[in-house]
């Protein structure tokens, strides 16, 4: 990927942004705790890691995916209270799955336009609420007259396009099936995995069949759950903490609403964003400087599609740089270090905590046993949803 | 250009379309401590912020304005009337049989309100500031719900 160089005043803003604390909930079915308690004990750990009160929050960010999930509609107003939301500018903001990263992205300008010098982003999904599966609802995100007769399942389109992404670039589904092996391993070292387990591909390739080529241990599991940062200005970042990580490019872009006119193989909305994110932040070469990312996993061949569209690997090599363990944890560009939704788990929106959340603790050198063994400066996180169309790109670095 | 002319659809090619899910809401740590205590103990639960005090009803387990802990805190369910409709029509904007008051209650000893019916008064009797106390259902038939409380009427 090229990415042109930029000068002047393009991306021009008020002041930097830091991120300074962050926290997460468990990621399980969660039947007890509302919405709102779980974003209230994901905040509590970002403030106290932030050492904050939330009398300190100028302002709230909230991430929720679709209102069909807990069964509400306006469900960001009714999640406000366990938010940190009241007597406070406050807002929602959802892309469906791009959403943990695209938060943040809006925390990102309410900071960076001088409107607030403390913006706490918060996510929450409950999707356990949602009968008689979480999948039901996706029912009603096709077109209900051209796609809706055929009944067709999420997990069809991603069928679709992994069968068209291993065609293309004649990819094996073992080379594929490494990434949830991996992802799953690195789970075992998150606190609030779902499903960290050894595993061995035999086992992803002989897991039940879902609609081939996709097998159960392809897929990330639906989840409970919430997570919550912390983003400030350069002055506060300095009363707070030794080590912010600086937000230094944001990217979001959106492919057509036709899902069949799209490429398919190549995610297109991925590297849109990802180049707006790159220009801001003066990053040429991904390739070379990017040092750890966690890319949007949801499935196994994702996180690979999604690499290839960050420009972290040429078209089709991301299998190739996986089989060789260039993106385990000590290798030398770490991808989804945290375990990511295949490991940790997906509850849409809150999966910010192993996408933002967990670029920041890695930059932050806060990941504990997570932490990646190379020396770290500056990563690239992702999100991508909405109808399948939508990218979110966010870069840091501790260096500013 | 424009087609409101068409006011029958059966003129087009048309679909119709049904969203068809459920869900199942639970109350959470503080909600299902109200329930519970309703259902089996006849008592109302309220949550007092550790912090600046402020008793909220029905319960929290947080206080939403400095975000700490709360402590449970028993409260009579008693309380006065803050406002009130008659209500005319059904929530589908049909004619009720028989006119409902509803009511927000201020809950003696909290800083929480909640809404519910009035019953046992006639409309033009009540008042705002007027004492009011829950009726439950017998214990036997509860079901820990909000519906337990079948309506307020004069104390």
């Amino acid at each position: 990927m090229e990415v042109e160089r930029v000068s002047g005043l393009k991306f021009h803003k008020k002041q930097d942004v830091a991120i300074v604390g962050a926290g997460m909930t468990t990621f399980k079915r969660r039947l007890n705790e509302t919405g709102k308690e779980l974003s209230f004990l994901a905040i509590k750990q970002a403030l106290e890691e932030a050492d904050m009160d939330l009398s300190d929050i100028e302002m709230v960010v909230m991430g929720s995916a679709p209102d069909a999930f807990d069964g509400l509609h306006m469900k960001g107003e009714y999640l406000l209270d366990g938010s940190g939301g009241s007597d406070r500018p406050y807002m929602r903001v959802f892309v469906g799955g791009g959403t943990g990263v695209f938060a943040p992205i809006a925390g990102y300008w309410h900071v960076a336009s001088g409107l607030a010098d403390v913006c706490l982003v918060v996510c929450e999904e409950k999707m356990s609420s949602c009968m008689p599966h979480p999948q039901s609802a996706f029912k009603y995100i096709w077109d209900p007259i051209l796609d809706r007769p055929l009944a067709p399942n999420l997990i069809w389109i991603f069928a679709l396009e992994m069968n068209r992404y291993m065609h293309v670039h004649n990819i094996k589904h073992e080379d594929i099936a490494l990434v949830s092996v991996k992802n799953k391993a690195n789970a075992l070292d998150h606190p609030c995995a779902q499903l960290a387990e050894k595993i061995t591909v035999e086992d992803v390739l002989n897991s039940e069949p879902m609609a081939l080529p996709v097998r159960r241990l392809d897929v990330s599991p639906p989840s409970d759950g919430a997570a919550a940062l912390i983003m400030v200005a350069p002055h506060i970042a300095r009363q707070v903490t030794d080590n912010p990580v600086w937000v230094t490019g944001v990217g979001w872009a959106l492919d057509t609403t036709m899902w069949t006119n799209r490429d398919l193989y190549f995610p297109r909305y991925v590297a849109e964003a990802a180049k707006m994110a790159y220009r801001m932040a003066h990053i040429t070469d991904p390739r070379k400087e990017i040092d750890v990312a966690e890319p949007y996993d949801p499935f196994d061949y994702k996180e690979l599609h999604h690499m290839e569209g960050l420009g972290l690997a040429k078209k089709g090599e991301a299998p190739i740089l996986t089989r060789e363990g260039v993106t385990a944890r000590d290798g030398d560009l770490p991808c989804s270090p945290s375990g990511g939704l295949l490991g940790v788990g997906n509850p849409i929106a809150a999966t910010m905590g192993v996408k933002a959340g967990e670029l920041y603790w890695q930059l932050a050198y806060r990941a504990g046993k997570r932490q990646v063994a190379k020396e770290v400066t500056t990563g690239v996180c992702q999100a991508w949803g909405d109808l399948m169309q939508v990218g979110t790109v966010m870069v840091m670095s501790n260096k500013r | 250009m424009f087609n409101e002319k068409i006011i029958d659809p059966a003129e087009l090619r048309h679909w119709g379309g049904k969203i068809e899910l459920y869900w199942i809401y639970t109350s959470g740590e503080a909600g299902d401590r109200f329930f519970k205590a309703l259902k089996d103990e006849d008592k109302f639960i309220a949550a007092k912020c550790k912090k600046c005090g402020k008793v909220f009803f029905p319960p929290r387990m947080y206080c939403e304005f400095d975000f700490s802990e709360t402590e449970y805190v028993e409260v009579s369910g008693e309380g006065c009337v803050r406002a009130f409709t008659v209500a005319k029509l059904d929530k589908n904007e049909k004619p009720l049989e028989k006119p409902e008051i509803y009511a927000i209650i201020d809950i003696d000893g909290t800083d929480g309100c909640m809404i519910h019916l009035l019953r046992e008064v006639e409309p033009e009797e009540v008042q705002i500031g007027m004492k009011v106390k829950p009726v439950l259902k017998d214990k036997a038939e509860r079901e820990g719900k909000i519906t337990d409380i079948l309506y307020f009427k004069p104390s």
